[in-house]
């Protein structure tokens, strides 16, 4: 018998093989156009579980409201968790790329996976949307012309905070108070620049270790410091636990919350503290009460049962500057620098508000908003835009 | 000086919660020598159970026993299958088995209650604060101190001065002589890592009013258990307690004094009296024949 002769088994296993393959084949074949491949990472298991799930659950409503197709292509979603390792992260950005020959990757919420994976997109020229991660390097050393950044920096909060606390707070007695990581670090360093910029006077700073379960040590020498106001970061978990203690603790009505607005996110945060953190004050690029984001608030409740934070927001808009850089290329992303040059020119709109690209690093330019924490009509804590920073741009690469 | 006796009550209450989530472990790994890190997945549950329970609008104070009982349960039919056929194996083996079963309850809670941190609404009668010299402190934190030592002093009771308990640590001691005394080892053994369970759902439930109830706690609580446990040395409630007690304090004053170090502080000091204390800080008498 020769090489290729059909034997018995050769012919089931082919015949099981066709009849598996046919039914994955038809949709494409049927519409006459290849689909586009989406890869979404995220973190799906780990202390940002919550919000993994939120940002997928963004991506995916987004995609059910276009019917799954952007400029008359349909969409294939491929989501991979990432669980918030590096490492981790890095393997399935190898495996979209070389294994699923994805046309897109978006997601990434933790900054230190978005710097990895720098290097891996480069090589590859796969075109990136960070919808999450913020360190202020991803906008400045580590740009790079195939990574989008649809989403805030950490110095568009911190420096914003900085400003209204000066201007509205109190240019005295402010007490910083962080979580002690990259993050919190260049938070509270851009807030306490603009601060003190603006004449601002910071009494005390204290850092707590990332993933502190007790913080009764620390609100107790806040309550003896006695500091009118505290800036503040502490993202999900960590937040929680703080807010309901700062409440246990009584300080809620003494001492003055600002912060970022991971720390009084809507989502992940909020329905878990409840009233503890009304009167709380952040900057954040994302607001359920702000206009361009009220529809998709009202779609997302309805879907949810709940309103959306800043995961959930990040997924539904990466989604639509995907579609709008889509449309303006006819659909055909296989010119990475003609699709490179359609995200940069124009504004999106997005449920943060108009998106603008800064060229010089692909680093979205948003508009800020100042949210309060206030009772919302059904007695639920809300954010409530009380002020709103205009378009603001990241120093960018020489800052 | 109030602010030096609120810092203190503030060590204490996070060594009850050390002390609790450290007994629980140290239970089943002294008496039965067997090392279940399965531990802090009990915690969690009993964490959410409470979380849960207070906003159910039943008794609060029910929420115990019944976080007790249920994480008890769990402890129990895990004892029936598959931990008794490990109890006998080596302490590698006993972690394989737990470690990994650790991570399939991290998933099916993350599955049943998502992956959003859950705060519990604390039962108004211990919300409120009580001044001490114009500093407040809140009332949920004297409640868990003073539970969280009458447990443990049941619990050193029932171990120490009960006949139960001597059944209990005779067991240890020499198994196939209690054996011929007419006693069932193994119904025994059930008991204790019922027991244990049991106790670290009720340190989860006590602790959701501190640290909230979500994904990867489990993990947390395992290691401080851990550590305390290792420290403390095996075979003693003395020395658990006591290491709960140092840990808690470290860690507190660290966070007073210089809240970045005070993790390095803290995990310094346990180290240093691992290094000068290898058996652990008490060790039991042990008389040979």
């Amino acid at each position: 018998m020769g090489r290729f002769s059909i034997t018995r088994r050769n012919f089931i296993a082919s015949v099981g093989a066709t009849a598996v393959a046919a039914p994955l084949c038809t949709p494409a074949i049927a519409q006459g156009v290849k689909p586009i491949k989406i890869g979404l990472v995220t973190s799906l298991s780990g202390a940002y579980a919550g919000m993994g799930e939120s940002m997928r659950a963004g991506l995916q409503l987004f995609l059910a409201e276009q019917k799954n197709s952007f400029a008359g292509r349909p969409i294939e979603l491929i989501v991979e968790d990432d669980q918030l390792k590096t490492d981790e992260g890095v393997r399935k950005f190898r495996k979209l790329i070389g294994q699923d020959n994805v046309d897109f990757i978006c997601g990434v919420i933790s900054s230190g996976i978005a710097l990895a994976i720098r290097d891996v997109v480069a090589e590859s020229k796969t075109l990136t949307f960070i919808s999450t991660g913020s360190a202020n390097d991803l906008a400045r050393k580590a740009a790079s012309p195939y990574i989008f950044r649809p989403t805030k920096t950490n110095w568009m909060l911190g420096s914003t905070a900085g400003q209204w606390a000066a201007d509205k707070v109190s240019k005295s007695g402010c007490l910083t108070l962080a979580a002690d990581y990259a993050a919190g670090r260049e938070y509270v360093g851009d807030f306490v620049d603009s601060y003190q910029k603006l004449g601002g006077k910071v009494v005390k700073q204290v850092w707590a270790p990332l993933g502190t379960t007790d913080f009764a040590p620390i609100l107790t020498t806040i309550a003896a410091e006695q500091p009118e106001f505290i800036y503040s970061f502490f993202a999900s978990g960590d937040a929680v636990r703080f807010l309901q203690q700062f409440s246990d603790f009584r300080l809620g009505g003494k001492v003055k919350l600002v912060g970022t607005g991971a720390l009084f996110d809507q989502e992940d945060v909020l329905p878990a503290v409840g009233d503890a953190a009304l009167g709380g004050v952040s900057t954040y690029h994302q607001s359920p009460t702000a206009p361009a984001s009220k529809a998709f608030a009202e779609t997302y409740l309805k879907a949810r049962g709940r309103l959306p934070g800043e995961a959930s927001s990040s997924g539904y808009a990466t989604g639509q500057v995907i579609k709008t850089a889509l449309e303006r290329v006819q659909g055909d992303p296989s010119n990475k620098e003609k699709f490179r040059e359609a995200v940069l020119s124009g504004a999106t709109d997005t449920i943060y508000g108009p998106m603008t690209f800064d060229p010089r690093n692909n680093q979205a330019i948003l508009d800020i908003y100042v949210n309060e924490v206030r009772k919302g009509a059904d007695g639920k804590p809300i954010n409530t835009v009380i002020h709103t920073f205009k378009q603001v741009k990241d120093p960018g690469p020489g800052a | 000086m109030a602010f030096y006796l609120i810092q203190t009550l503030n060590a204490l209450s996070f060594s009850v919660l050390l002390m609790l989530a450290g007994l629980g472990l140290a239970v089943v790994l002294s008496l039965m020598n067997f090392v279940n890190l399965t531990h802090g997945s009990f915690f969690l549950l009993g964490s959410y159970i409470a979380v849960y329970w207070f906003s159910s609008g039943m008794p609060w104070w029910l929420a115990f026993p019944v976080a007790f009982a249920a994480t008890g349960a769990i402890g129990f039919l895990l004892d029936r299958y598959p931990f008794s056929s490990f109890y006998e194996r080596t302490h590698l083996m006993q972690v394989l088995l737990t470690f990994g079963l650790s991570v399939v309850f991290a998933d099916l809670m993350r599955w049943q209650f998502g992956g959003d941190v859950a705060a519990p609404r604390i039962p108004d009668v211990l919300r409120g604060v009580v001044f001490i010299l114009n500093i407040p402190f809140p009332i949920y934190r004297l409640f868990m101190i003073v539970f969280g030592f009458l447990l443990a002093g049941g619990l050193w009771f029932l171990v120490d001065r009960t006949i139960w308990g001597a059944v209990v640590r005779a067991c240890v001691t020499d198994r196939k002589f209690l054996e011929t005394l007419g006693i069932n080892t193994k119904t025994v053994f059930t008991a204790v890592l019922a027991l244990s369970a049991g106790l670290g759902g009720v340190a989860g439930a006590l602790g959701s009013g501190m640290l909230a109830a979500h994904p990867g706690l489990d993990e947390e609580v395992l290691l401080l258990a851990l550590i305390v446990v290792v420290v403390g040395g095996l075979g003693t409630f003395r020395g658990t307690i006591i290491s709960a007690l140092l840990l808690g304090f470290s860690f507190t004053f660290g966070r007073v004094w210089v809240p970045e170090y005070s993790n390095f502080i803290a995990l310094a000091v346990m180290a240093a009296l691992l290094v000068l204390a290898p058996q652990g800080l008490v060790v039991p008498k042990l008389r040979r024949v």
